[in-house]
């Protein structure tokens, strides 16, 4: 990233949700530009290259799938979509279309300021490191070990896979496609019931309580989701 | 085939007709020409060749006989008498008569041979054209008249009609004029599917796939017995495509519907909640610079409250329409109840800001096996109705148990008043949730509606939902859902 202040385009054709978001965004210390379509949308993500883009799904002209494409075909800028109940498909379709987050309405300024900050900061920073420190476990990749609380937790490969996947994304959904895609290579036997199998397993090995999960949460409809944050250094 | 028979009966009429005439004109013929006994024989031969070709067999075995009795008569000395006086004579007779029947019955046999040949590449012509109209001509729907009439045709059949199973009046009719029907006899081929027949008419069961669609009745039909059952399965076959065709045309219409209520459903929701998301965040926003003022905050606090149930209730209702509209499809998942409380309390967070929410999670209690978003909603709701009912001094509490046959039990809890006689008797009443629209009038309806979504919501995700009143004042808001099926373990070092 060039700029002193990251560079976020708003795109909703609502002017309202627009306007205030600008308006709460440059509040937290954001540069903002708005879009009131997705063609638009498109356009200014070409000649601005922003740093972050938010953009709503259903949108007269191009819609916020098309935004995605859009930004795919240049870049990895972070996107997050807004989305409403009722839309669950054409959100997993968001995210395996490459957004990186999404955010449900009516939804609050402050959870929405803490998913822009998560993404600007994963855009920051560099390529995923060796080993991955979060509260209370540490996940060395190159040794393939896990330690929680000081103690090895014993994984299976495909649970192993499974966490250096999530944990790669820690803050961001992952779906049960994207899952099932890297950690399975697509294998076409795999069914999101596997997928779910070992995550529960996993969870097991892991979490310390199992009513409070630490590390692993589900995303309802969607996939999951690693709530832990990283630890620097 | 009919026609054929009456042809090939008239033609051995008119052969055993010219029999005599024909022997006579050969003995003329040979006479005149003074023939010696060879000739005679070989004349005489040729005669019963051609009279077994035109005739038949029997006709050529008559004129066999008759050939052999003019060669002797003419021909073998004494001349004028049917005794022989050369013994050598009686081989020449005996070997005359053998070889003139051997030959007229393959010379027969050969024609009988060629004709059936004929009459079989008729009868699959005519089904191939019956199949081609059928099938393939015709693709408009509502043929069912025309298909019976060009099978009726193709067989040959005077008039007719079709029936269809389970129609009291005929489907179509066919011919000059109305054909009296046996119904008893239309009832008999269309329970034994087997073809009936009675003074000319025949009742041709429409059977395909083991069922009996109806009856095809033609009258006089000419038509083989063959050619008949294979029209009468060809038919069959049209009026089962044609039902196909209706139902699939039924189900394109029904999904079509599905697909403008879905669309329809999503537009209102985003429209619903677009103001709603631009009013929270200028609620937020509003929050944040209105910070040194308590008040201001207090009303804002208010509004906040206020936007959250407006949000509730049209969430509510959207999804009472979506399960109305039967464009709500569960996707059932392993959801803990634990993060499924945590869920709920989060959704309510301001309205249980200032009170406690106890959480009992039974150890060993599986997962749930449903809709996350579903089951978070019946919850939320269950959960805003107690708050709604108990003194705010009092907890709430919810509870998750494992239940027998793979089920779990959640309740939420509460020390108010207990459960309203009207809302027990809404609960226990209809299951209709269109009438919710109409209670929907008067404080206590908030809490109905949320009610009866609560318990739509069940019903969509395979549970049920009971209000009981608690021991010691209070209700308890019961809610069985299916167990999430137990994962088993991975074997270790998989991958």
């Amino acid at each position: 990233m060039t700029r002193a202040t990251p560079l976020v385009l708003v795109v909703d054709d609502d002017p309202s949700i627009r306007q205030t978001l600008s308006r709460e965004l440059a509040a937290a210390g954001y540069d903002t530009m708005e879009a009131a379509d997705g063609m638009e949308g498109k356009a200014r993500f070409e000649e601005s290259r922003p740093d972050l883009v938010i953009t709503d799904l259903a949108m007269p002209r191009a819609d916020g799938l098309a935004v995605i494409t859009a930004v795919r075909r240049i870049d990895r800028t972070p996107v997050i979509v807004l989305s409403v109940r009722g839309e669950e498909e054409d959100k997993v379709r968001a995210l395996d279309r490459g957004a990186d987050d999404y955010i449900t309405k009516p939804f609050s300024l402050r959870e929405l300021l803490a998913r822009v900050r998560t993404q600007i900061r994963r855009a920051e920073a560099g390529p995923v490191a060796e080993v991955l420190r979060f509260p209370g476990l540490e996940i060395d990749r190159a040794r393939r070990t896990v330690v929680r609380d000081g103690q090895d937790v014993r994984l299976t490969p495909t649970e192993l896979a499974i966490l250096e996947l999530l944990a790669g994304h820690a803050g961001r959904p992952v779906t049960l496609r994207q899952i099932i895609a890297k950690v399975w290579k697509g294998a076409p036997a795999t069914t999101v019931d596997t997928v779910r199998v070992h995550v529960g397993s996993l969870r097991r090995k892991l979490e310390p309580d199992a009513a409070n999960p630490r590390y692993i949460g589900t995303e309802p409809w969607v996939g999951y989701r690693f709530l832990a944050e990283l630890v620097e250094g | 085939m009919a026609a054929d028979q009456r042809a090939i009966s008239r033609r051995g009429r008119a052969a055993w007709v010219a029999l005599p005439f024909a022997a006579a004109l050969v003995t003329i013929l040979a006479r005149l020409a003074g023939a010696n006994a060879t000739t005679a024989g070989f004349a005489y031969l040729l005669l019963v060749l051609g009279l077994a070709t035109w005739g038949g067999w029997a006709v050529g075995a008559a004129a066999s006989v008759v050939a052999m009795a003019c060669f002797n008569f003419f021909f073998l000395p004494p001349f004028g008498t049917l005794t022989i006086q050369d013994p050598a004579n009686w081989a020449a007779l005996i070997t005359f008569l053998i070889a003139s029947t051997v030959a007229s019955r393959l010379v027969a046999t050969a024609r009988q041979r060629a004709e059936e040949a004929q009459s079989r590449q008729r009868e699959v012509e005519i089904l191939y054209d019956l199949c081609f109209s059928l099938f393939a001509a015709s693709q408009r729907p509502g043929v069912l008249g025309e298909a019976a009439a060009r099978t009726l045709r193709s067989i040959g059949a005077e008039s007719g009609g079709l029936y269809l199973a389970g129609e009291e009046a005929p489907a179509s009719t066919f011919g000059p004029e109305p054909l009296p029907i046996d119904r008893d006899l239309v009832q008999q081929a269309l329970e034994t599917q087997e073809i009936a027949e009675a003074r000319g008419t025949v009742f041709l069961p429409l059977h395909v796939g083991g069922k009996t669609n109806g009856v095809l009745v033609a009258r006089w039909p000419v038509a083989p017995r063959a050619v008949l059952e294979s029209a009468s399965r060809l038919l069959a076959l049209a009026i089962e495509r044609e039902r196909l065709l209706g139902e699939a045309a039924h189900l394109e219409a029904v999904r079509e519907s599905d697909t403008l209520k879905t669309s329809l459903l999503r537009a209102v929701s985003h429209d619903l909640r677009t103001p709603l998301t631009a009013m929270r965040l200028e609620i937020e926003s509003l929050q944040g610079r209105l910070a040194g003022q308590p008040d201001a905050l207090a009303s804002l606090g208010g509004l906040s409250l206020e936007q959250g149930r407006l949000s509730r209730r049209i969430d509510n209702l959207l999804s009472l329409a979506r399960l109305e509209g039967g464009v709500a499809r569960p996707h059932p998942e392993p959801v803990p109840p634990s993060s499924l409380f945590r869920a709920a309390r989060e959704s309510l967070s301001l309205i249980l800001a200032d009170r406690t929410v106890e959480i009992r999670v039974e150890p060993h209690c599986p997962d749930l096996w449903a809709d996350p978003s579903l089951a978070l909603e019946t919850l939320v709701n269950l959960l805003e109705n107690a708050a709604r009912a108990a003194p705010s001094g009092r907890p709430l509490e919810l509870a998750a148990s494992p239940e027998p046959e793979s089920r779990v039990r959640l309740e939420v809890l509460d020390r108010g008043p207990g459960v309203p006689p009207g809302v027990k008797r809404m609960l226990q009443g209809t299951r209709d949730l269109r009438r919710t629209a109409d209670d929907a009038a008067g404080d206590s309806a908030a809490g109905g509606l949320g009610l009866r979504i609560a318990r739509g919501l069940a019903d969509a995700n395979g549970g049920v939902l009971t209000l009981l009143d608690r021991p010691g004042g209070g209700t308890i808001a019961r809610l069985i859902l299916p167990a999430a099926p137990e994962p088993p373990d991975p074997v270790e070092g998989d991958g």
